[in-house]
């Protein structure tokens, strides 16, 4: 008898720890409604009170004053004390400073000797600012060419760059999306803004502009320009910030599709783990483990290349006024970020930038920072993302109905599963590996970005219908 | 039916301790001295083959070359495009541009300008410099002043020891109170503050693997070069480390260790601070109750402030040539340390209080030695050699200190750690005490205040 019931006790508290783990595991997991944000917040300096809004679309172009190329010449003609890399060490250290020397060599006798040229290229596409929630907002605006507007279904395209990026990676698959091209059934319209903070758009003047509210003033942005539904694509912090305007504002979204697909919810963590011991269960095949699997080796990856990740959300002020005052500063600090996001066959390798992305487009992008002196206000949208503010809103949890496309290249950050994506994303049209590729898809690859991502828009099933609700 | 059922509790429940008391044990075991070579060549490839050690010990000229002056200014005086700090932020985001900008400009505007006698205060010191395994190491050496000889006080040597982003100039109101003696002390110390091998004028490895308990191996030998086989060893930050390393593999040249941020990071320092979290009453008096983080403080503190550790870990040589040749970086991202590491709730403040406890010229005269001698990449690897597979593998955390040794905490400091944690590291623990003010700088905030606690523990200890 005295046996039965401690057999019974035992049972009992057993029961209600499952019980209560249960309970906890349900909460964390749960799928969120989505938050209330407004959309319409002022932004601009002060407490715009007597904000009206400009509403004016005017055009940019592109056209540094002489004596500030010179200027970043004489800087970069100072006599350079980098210290020699360690015996035997390449970029194993960071970015390797015989190989700065080398660029920073390159960059002052040959790119800024031929600027003009690198600023007539910048200025190939149409470029205008406009004012949103008091922000200046830079983008880029292609139509599609007379052709694929001839032939083809034309629908709206924000196009979303990341850090250390700028719109400069988009000029390859720009002309691809406009164009008349025998793979697709359609063509874009392109809207490829600045970010707040980054290139030639105004930068937020007090604390709290985080992912939420970028994808806010981007989708008031295609609003603005007459574009009530439209498409998104986007990697790095654009692709969060696509994932947030799909979230926030499913409304608008036609279709999203990444080429980061990152999910940090609490669920998404439990079933990577579950993934790195029973992936056969959930990807489509074994040659894709290495994509995601093992997690703890992930993790252990991440933490190596993360260093910029904690100092820029902590103390942003701190290294950009550090990047601010040193062009090399700069360069080194960025082009270590290219340099890693090559290969793991060639990242240790002097000569990778140049073969993976050439020197030109690399160059052209550090360039906007430098030009627009926007390095410090773009590292601290880093801090506004790992505010309580921001992390509170529990983005990741909140599913959308729109229809997603997700393209993993294989060196780039790890992303997630299908089986992980489709808790946020249902309506997940399309799903592509590619064993190759790495961070910078647009730059590195644009045609096999192009190729995947309106391989994601022939599947949501458009074709035909509606088409003609939509203004391109 | 019970007796079974019992039987396997009471069998289950003994293994269970059986092995829990084995982890313990080995846990708690002194670890065996890892294999280190003293001779060790640290230099540049191309001088290993004849390589020679120079042992001669020569006077070392600081001056700096005024063309860098020059050439400072220049850069000084360049148009700042610093970004505006965010509406209603202190420091709270890092070093605050306006404050910044104030910095630069009494930079160039005053500190340069007097320059020549900023030049001849740092030479107040003797410094010099020898060669160690390679490595050119350059160090303050202060003697006990000869009032204090004739007092008939006992003269120690000492290995004084700085960190990042500090230098030898934290030590130049210390070290006097040091060399003078005082009444409450039978001690007078004769100092050897040097450089870290990768800071101020010590030159930095040339080699991959050097980490805390190869730089220990370094200045163990320096001392012993200097004549000094016994010696006393005081630090903070990496020189407490380092200083915690020295004792540890050399026991026979210790005569005690007293460092400002004890540390325990062996696999039982660890648990018992896990456990320190839990039964919080069994390591913490109320009393001091406000020195010791629980364990959401840590994990927030690790959060907020350790960016540049984990970066500079990783990826020192692109933080490294990001701050090089780049003086108005090196002001934000050491000055910062200045604001924050003294006192934490100086983040609030528009210029990070780094007036209340350091004048303008203490903050420069330090960042000037990063500087003019080109030292921030070196002074970085220091972070990623020591926390490396290869480090950790030589488990010095677990080497016991015999010698005596004294902890002081100040209040404001990052992280402390309770004596309870300390046991198995510093089994000969004779002194510990709590400052009530003073944060991570407490040789140059408070100089007087460490001076007393420290003699206070030669006295003790009776060295």
């Amino acid at each position: 008898m005295k046996c039965l019931i401690i057999f019974g006790l035992i049972v009992a508290v057993f029961g209600a720890f499952v019980g209560y783990g249960y309970l906890v595991f349900t909460e964390l997991t749960r799928p969120l409604p989505k938050p209330e944000i407004s959309d319409n917040t002022y932004w601009g300096p002060g407490d715009g009170k007597d904000y009206v809004p400009d509403k004016r679309i005017n055009e940019f172009r592109l056209s540094v004053p002489q004596a500030e190329i010179e200027d970043l010449r004489q800087q970069l003609n100072r006599t350079l004390r980098l210290t020699d890399p360690l015996d035997g060490i390449s970029f194993e250290y960071g970015f390797n400073s015989h190989a700065l020397e080398q660029f920073v060599d390159y960059w002052r006798e040959k790119y800024l000797t031929k600027w003009d040229e690198r600023q007539e290229f910048f200025n190939k596409f149409k470029q205008y600012t406009t004012e949103i929630q008091g922000l200046n907002i830079h983008f880029i605006r292609e139509k599609a060419s007379e052709e694929a507007a001839a032939k083809k279904h034309v629908y709206p395209l924000l196009l979303l760059h990341g850090w250390p990026g700028s719109v400069r990676e988009f000029y390859d698959i720009i002309p691809m999306l406009t164009n008349d091209q025998n793979v697709t059934d359609y063509a874009f319209e392109v809207v490829a803004p600045s970010l707040v903070g980054y290139g030639w758009s105004d930068a937020a003047s007090r604390p709290g502009f985080n992912a939420a509210e970028m994808a806010t003033v981007m989708r008031n942005l295609m609003l603005r320009l007459g574009h009530k539904k439209f498409f998104i694509q986007g990697g790095d912090w654009g692709s969060i910030i696509g994932s947030n305007l799909a979230t926030l504002y499913p409304e608008n979204v036609i279709g999203y599709h990444s080429n980061m697909c990152v999910l940090n919810s609490p669920l998404a963590i439990l079933k990577g783990i579950y993934g790195t011991y029973f992936s056969e269960k959930i990807i489509p095949s074994r040659f894709f483990y290495d994509h995601h699997f093992p997690v703890w080796d992930k993790y252990a990856e991440l933490l190596q290349e993360s260093g910029y990740f904690h100092i820029q959300a902590t103390k942003p002020d701190t290294i950009g006024a550090a990047l601010t005052t040193s062009p090399v500063g700069l360069a080194a600090y960025i082009l270590e970020k290219f340099q890693t996001c090559t290969n793991p066959g060639v990242k240790q390798d002097f000569g990778a930038i140049v073969t993976v992305f050439g020197l030109e487009p690399v160059l052209d992008n550090l360039m906007v920072y430098y030009l627009t002196n926007s390095i410090t206000t773009a590292v601290r949208f880093y801090a506004e993302n790992v505010s309580k503010a921001y992390t509170n809103l529990q983005l990741d949890r909140v599913p959308t109905p729109v229809p997603m496309g997700c393209s993993r290249f294989r060196y780039d950050l790890p992303s997630v599963t299908d089986w992980q994506l489709r808790d946020k994303f249902p309506n997940l049209k399309h799903s592509m590996y590619f064993q190759q590729g790495s961070h910078f898809a647009a730059l590195e690859m644009p045609a096999m970005l192009y190729q995947d991502f309106t391989a994601f828009v022939g599947k949501i099933g458009l074709h035909g219908a509606d088409s003609c609700d939509y203004k391109a | 039916m019970t007796n079974l059922f019992v039987r396997f509790l009471v069998g289950g429940l003994a293994m269970l301790a059986a092995i829990g008391y084995k982890n313990y044990r080995e846990l708690s075991a002194p670890g065996k001295r890892p294999e280190l070579d003293n001779n060790a060549y640290w230099g540049p490839e191309l001088s290993k083959q004849n390589y020679k050690e120079n042992k001669a010990i020569l006077p070392y000229d600081i001056s700096v070359n005024p063309e860098v002056i020059a050439d400072l200014k220049s850069q000084l005086s360049r148009p700042l495009k610093l970004q505006a700090p965010l509406e209603g932020v202190g420091f709270e985001y890092g070093f605050n541009a306006n404050e910044l900008q104030k910095v630069v400009k009494y930079w160039r505007d005053t500190y340069l300008t007097k320059w020549g006698e900023r030049e001849k205060y740092l030479k107040k010191l003797d410094h010099y410099q020898t060669e160690i395994q390679g490595l050119k190491i350059h160090f303050i050496h202060a003697k006990p002043s000869k009032e204090a000889i004739k007092k008939g006080k006992k003269v120690l040597p000492l290995l004084l020891l700085h960190g990042w982003p500090g230098t030898v100039r934290e030590f130049y109101d210390f070290i006097p109170l040091l060399t003078a003696g005082s009444d409450k002390s039978n001690y007078v110390f004769e100092v050897i503050a040097p450089s870290l091998p990768g800071y101020g004028w010590s030159q930095g490895s040339s080699k991959t693997g050097f980490g805390v308990a190869q730089v220990a191996v370094v200045l163990r030998n320096l001392m012993v070069r200097l004549g000094f086989d016994k010696f006393v060893v005081q630090g903070g930050d990496w020189g407490s480390l380092i200083g915690s390393n020295v004792a540890s593999l050399f026991p026979e040249n210790v005569l005690g260790y007293h460092s400002n941020m004890c540390a325990n990071n062996s696999p039982m320092g660890s648990l018992k601070l896990m456990l320190s979290f839990v039964f919080r009453s069994w390591f913490v008096d109320e009393q001091n109750a406000h020195f010791y983080k629980g364990f959401g403080g840590i994990f927030s503190f690790l959060m907020e402030e350790m960016g540049y550790a984990h970066i500079q870990a990783s990826k020192p040589d692109t933080i490294g040539n990001a701050l090089i040749d780049n003086p108005i970086g090196l002001a934000s991202y050491i000055g910062e340390k200045f604001s924050t590491w003294t006192n934490p709730a100086f983040k609030t403040l528009p210029d990070g209080g780094l007036t209340k406890r350091f004048t303008y010229d203490q903050l420069l005269d330090n960042i000037m030695i990063y500087y003019v001698t080109n030292s921030i990449t070196t002074s970085m690897r220091l972070y990623s050699e020591s926390m490396s597979k290869a480090q950790f593998a030589l488990a010095v955390d677990s080497l016991p200190i015999t010698a005596k040794t004294g902890c002081t905490r100040f209040a404001y400091e990052l992280l402390h750690v309770p004596d309870g944690v300390l046991t198995n590291k510093f089994p000969n623990l004779v002194h510990s005490t709590h400052q009530q003010d003073g944060g991570h700088f407490p040789a140059f905030e408070l100089p007087q205040q460490l001076y007393e606690d420290f003699t206070a523990f030669v006295q003790k200890a009776e060295l």
